[in-house]
């Protein structure tokens, strides 16, 4: 393709910089150059009077939390810009942004994406900045997700503890009771189809593999631990293998709706009462309210069903962090931000009005915007539910630094399976192969537990 | 329009009589009583017609409607109108970035579009009027140019752009927006065509440069490729959407199709973004199907010229 | 005037005699578009090949310390041919592609021949309206449709099932042909235009002497007309090949709404969620040289298929 010599010479301001990274294709000198964020961060010094601009990326809309912080801190002004939700194209922005040197100062980053963006480097060691001092003001666990190799990477800000959302009408008209352990719940099932005129107890979302990851977080499986310098992976265990075999059935014998969660066709579902159950996470309360206005104050809200009656296991769906993006000029004003806008009373009150989650502040639940009778629940005091939920999560449940890929997959083999092309523990088995594959794609040491 | 003029012009009022061969001895079956045949051919083609505008009635139904209407009353059907309402909501919503988006795309279709065509013009006239070493090299890389998917190259663009820094800026969408291979061919075999000999080697025969013969008389003879190339290329970048998706990070610089779907995605966390996306979907289909009505008549005229040479 | 005679022809080498200016005028006009070329496609191409040598090379405890590259050689050639998901991409659009591009030709030449026995009036009203897709861009187009697919929300749904159809628009086997009906109803009209061009450009004692002959409009259509429109269907059948390749918008929208499309349901969006969602670029690059490497093939390959056929049709 090269046969015109003239054009080599490019005239353009630009061709110097391109000739010199062509120029290195043959020797190959970047070899031994360091991988991932394009720049880092650096401090830099503020002139007296000088505002501070910081860029925030999110999709939970925080606006009013961030405008509380504006008006308050005239000298660190914060500008919050919407991203899509997650891998729906918030994760790819980030890390296009980190490749190519300009990030936000910070953005939304899920617990479970921490461990990617440590493999390319995408955050800022905040324990340099002092962040080890705000440690007691979260609760341990979830501070706890953030700190790789004895150092704080990022602020935790919200978790996402499971209960069960039931249209409360509907099951006394249908004269069901609140299922208390999964066996309970499948019976719920046979009956709203028997009687529910088309009507089903809930979806199956073939879309949400974090969804399935937490039901069998809830059984008791760990998909991922560390040995030595090992990752292990462990995701098509017995227990994993009984969730799957559970949604199988109840998706073979016609008891849920399939189809994607959080999606118009689910809110359609949900707004008509064809849809009266969600296993569901806390955040989930802001999204039933804004996206079916129509079904207040007939929701409700109990523990998770167990697999064993008496027990009280829970789970977790979601939870996010404020991350310090690596190549920040402020990183001293962007911990400041993200410790008050997650650990501040009145800061927290207006993020729990949008639904961002479970607190990662510690004791800040009394008397909080969250400890009230709510009329979308009928009057229920419904977060004493999620209180018992998250006292009962097992916090020592690890992510791989792959998840995106690995759950990608596990996505497209639960497609497949409901297609009729599998099964979802044929899923599993599948997505335990692929992840130890993405792991040894990335250079990392990993093997498969069985 | 000069060259195409005739081709394109003449047929088209003389297509109105076509011959309706009515009771041909050699017709058989259905054929034999005309009538119910061109019934069923404009039935036909009325059908298609549906199915083309379908979406689009759709999408003007829709923008009309409530958040809780779009997805609780019958799509064909208006229910409880509140156009104005929910069009000024769109321009307002998020600091009015729906303005951002409009400009930028205008940007980077107006301005890529316009230097494309003057490249690619002057490019395929070079090719098409002198005769050098290198030509036929050239005219081949740029025709492999024409047949590799712009897609495929958008990653390595971007990796490249990334590396000089040149990524998330106004240059990461107009560089490689004007640069036009198929622009290049159309303009070649257009001026190979429409540009006489005789024309330049008076002017030259004048003392006029070969940048002036360009600039005047050269471009005036091609303008009917020009204004192709133009729209082609308008159209293209204004419907580009993947260039933008990995060049661009910062919301403030997108094209309308990227800030769309930005907002679609977010629908599921902030509700009324469905009502937005649907009013702005409508918003910017609106200037460019009117201009595609239009401008239908330089697509047919410079087309030909392109087409025939496939 | 000189287009005619020149229509016939290819345009060869010298085909014509123009003067022998020195290179230099020549290079003046060809170097702004040339450096550019350079610069947006062969460069990023060079790029990308040596991007898809290279690999990163881990650290520190669980190798989440700092990394670096190393050359990988052809390692992510061989992972990216390894990944079923990513052979099936090119399966899917292989399918996707020898099913729509007929369909959608097929239904543009239909429309083409059939508005050219129409009268001026009628033909340039409903031109216009098969036309109009052509300037909604893609992913509006998918959030168009996506709305009319999806079930409960979908008018059309909504219609064919009280006549008792239920059409799942979104289901495993149908996701892929809803698919393919956006890109026609985006392309159609398009392709019928440029058919419509070709026609135009016929030369009027054709028809007469098909009139003369006793040619039913029928015949004169698939006799006549049709194999002069030849050269319009070989173009649109390059850009649709090409395009077909790219799918990518289209699927990207949809995906939401279906669990049918996956992360990898087309090689641009393998190579796309790769390089931003996995965060692997290297094999990114990789998987988008590939794509390169057979989009140039298949329009290559097509192209000379045609232009031999066209040879041997001449002889």
């Amino acid at each position: 393709m090269n046969s015109s010599p003239p054009s080599r010479r490019s005239v353009l301001r630009w061709g110097a910089g391109a000739a010199g990274a062509l120029a290195s294709v043959p020797a190959l000198t970047a070899c031994g150059q360091t991988v991932g964020a394009a720049r880092a961060t650096r401090q830099q010094t503020a002139r007296p009077g000088q505002k501070v601009r910081l860029v925030f990326w999110t999709w939970v809309p925080m606006q009013k939390t961030v405008d509380l912080w504006n008006r308050t801190h005239p000298d660190v002004q914060v500008e919050m810009q919407t991203i899509p939700q997650n891998v729906t194209g918030g994760y790819q922005k980030m890390h296009a942004s980190l490749t190519a040197g300009n990030p936000p100062d910070l953005a939304q980053v899920e617990y479970h994406e921490l461990p990617s963006f440590m493999l390319v480097n995408g955050l800022t060691n905040l324990s340099e900045y002092g962040a080890d001092e705000l440690r007691d003001s979260y609760v341990p666990w979830q501070w706890q997700q953030g700190v790789f190799d004895g150092k704080v990477y990022t602020v935790p800000q919200a978790s996402g503890p499971m209960g069960l959302f039931y249209r409360r009408d509907l099951f006394a008209k249908w004269g069901i009771e609140t299922p208390a352990t999964w066996a309970q719940f499948e019976q719920a099932a046979r009956v709203v189809k028997a009687r529910g005129n088309g009507a089903r107890l809930c979806a199956f979302a073939p879309n949400q593999p974090t969804w399935f990851a937490a039901m069998c977080w809830q059984r008791g499986a760990r998909w991922v631990r560390t040995e030595d310098d090992t990752w292990v992976v462990d995701m098509d265990d017995d227990l994993s293998r009984e969730v799957a075999e559970y949604w199988e059935r109840m998706v073979r014998d016609d008891l849920v709706f399939v189809e994607p969660d959080m999606s118009n066709a689910w809110y359609k579902h949900v707004q008509t009462g064809q849809i009266s159950a969600w296993v569901g996470p806390q955040w989930g309360d802001a999204l039933l309210r804004g996206n079916a206005p129509g079904t207040a104050g007939k929701w409700r809200v109990a523990l998770l069903p167990q697999w064993k009656a008496g027990q009280k296991a829970s789970a977790n769906w979601g939870g996010s962090s404020t991350a310090i993006l690596q190549g920040t000029r402020h990183p001293r004003e962007a911990l400041r931000f993200a410790h008050w806008i997650n650990a501040d009373r009145r800061a927290v009150d207006l993020n729990v009005s949008v639904g961002y989650g479970w607190p990662a502040a510690a004791g800040v639940f009394r008397g909080s915007a969250l400890d009230k009778p709510d009329p979308f629940f009928g009057g229920q005091r419904y977060n004493d539910v999620f209180t018992v939920s998250d006292r009962a999560i097992d916090t020592s449940w690890k992510w791989s630094p792959t998840t995106d890929a690995d759950f990608a997959r596990l996505q497209d083999a639960f497609g497949a399976a409901i297609a009729g092309g599998g099964t979802l523990t044929g899923a599993l088995a599948d997505a335990q192969h692929s992840t130890v594959d993405n792991l040894r794609a990335k250079g990392l040491k990993a093997r498969s537990a069985r | 329009m000069s060259v195409s003029t005739p081709h394109t012009e003449k047929p088209a009022t003389a297509s109105a009589p076509v011959p309706q061969p009515a009771g041909r001895g050699r017709d058989s079956g259905p054929r034999r009583g005309v009538q119910p045949s061109r019934i069923l051919l404009v039935a036909l083609l009325t059908v298609a017609a549906l199915y083309f505008l379908l979406p689009v009635y759709w999408l003007v139904v829709a923008s009309t409607k409530s958040s809780a209407d779009l997805f609780g009353t019958f799509g064909l059907w208006f229910s409880d109108p509140q156009w104005l309402d929910n069009l000024s909501k769109v321009f307002s919503y998020g600091d009015g970035i729906f303005w951002s988006w409009t400009f930028n795309s205008v940007l980077y279709a107006g301005v890529g579009g316009v230097l494309a065509t003057l490249l690619a013009g002057a490019a395929g006239y070079a090719l098409a009027v002198y005769r050098f070493r290198g030509r036929e090299a050239v005219f081949r890389v740029v025709l492999a140019g024409v047949l590799l998917p712009s897609t495929a190259l958008a990653l390595p663009l971007y990796l490249l752009f990334s590396k000089v820094g040149l990524a998330n800026t106004y240059w990461a969408v107009l560089i490689p927006s004007v640069v036009s291979p198929f622009g290049v061919y159309l303009c070649r075999i257009y001026a190979e065509a429409a540009v006489p000999a005789e024309m330049l080697e008076a002017a030259r025969v004048d003392g006029a440069g070969e940048w002036r013969i360009f600039g005047t008389l050269v471009l005036r003879t091609m303008t009917p490729a020009l204004v192709t190339v133009f729209l082609f290329q308008f159209v293209g970048i204004w419907n580009n959407y993947f260039l933008p998706l990995v060049m661009l990070s910062d919301d403030r610089k997108y094209p309308i199709t990227l800030g769309l779907t930005t907002w679609q995605a977010a629908a599921n966390r902030i509700p009324e973004l469905n009502q937005l996306t649907v009013g702005g979907a409508f918003l910017s289909v609106l200037p460019l199907a009117a201009a595609m009505l239009v401008l239908q008549r330089y697509w047919r005229s410079g087309l030909t010229q392109g087409s025939v040479k496939g | 005037m000189s287009t005619t005679i020149n229509r016939t022809k290819k345009p060869g080498p010298s085909s014509r005699g123009r003067s022998a200016r020195p290179d230099r005028a020549a290079w003046g006009f060809l170097l702004p578009f040339v450096a550019l070329f350079l610069f947006t496609f062969v460069l990023p191409l060079g790029y990308a090949v040596y991007q898809s040598l290279l690999t990163p090379v881990r650290s520190g405890p669980l190798g989440l310390g700092p990394a670096t590259l190393g050359f990988a050689g052809l390692d992510n050639y061989a992972l990216a041919l390894q990944q079923s998901a990513f052979l099936e991409s090119f399966a899917r659009v292989l399918l996707f592609g020898l099913v729509q591009i007929p369909v959608m030709l097929l239904l543009s030449t239909a429309l083409a021949l059939a508005l050219d026995t129409l009268s001026h009036r009628w033909a340039g009203i409903l031109r216009a309206a098969y036309f109009l897709p052509y300037g909604v861009p893609g992913v509006i187009a998918s959030i168009l449709w996506g709305f009319l697919y999806v079930p409960g929300v979908s008018p059309l749904t909504d219609l064919l099932g009280r006549v008792g159809l239920a059409p799942d628009f979104l289901g495993y086997d149908t996701a892929l042909w809803s698919i393919a009906n956006i890109v026609i109803w985006e392309f159609a009209g398009y392709n019928m235009l440029v058919i419509v061009a070709q026609l135009k450009a016929i030369p009027q004692e054709l028809y007469e002497a098909a009139r003369i002959d006793g040619a039913s409009a029928w015949q004169t259509a698939m006799r006549i007309k049709l194999p002069l429109a030849r050269p319009a269907l070989v173009l649109t059948g390059v850009f649709s090949i090409i395009g077909t390749l790219q799918l990518f918008a289209e699927p990207l929208v949809i995906k939401p709404l279906t669990p049918a499309v996956t992360n990898s349901y087309t090689p641009n969006l393998s190579a796309y969620n790769e390089a931003f969602a996995n965060n692997n670029i290297y094999l990114a690059a990789a998987e988008s040289v590939i794509l390169a490497l057979v989009a140039s093939v298949l329009s290559f390959g097509f192209l000379s298929l045609v232009n031999r056929r066209k040879g041997r049709d001449a002889r």
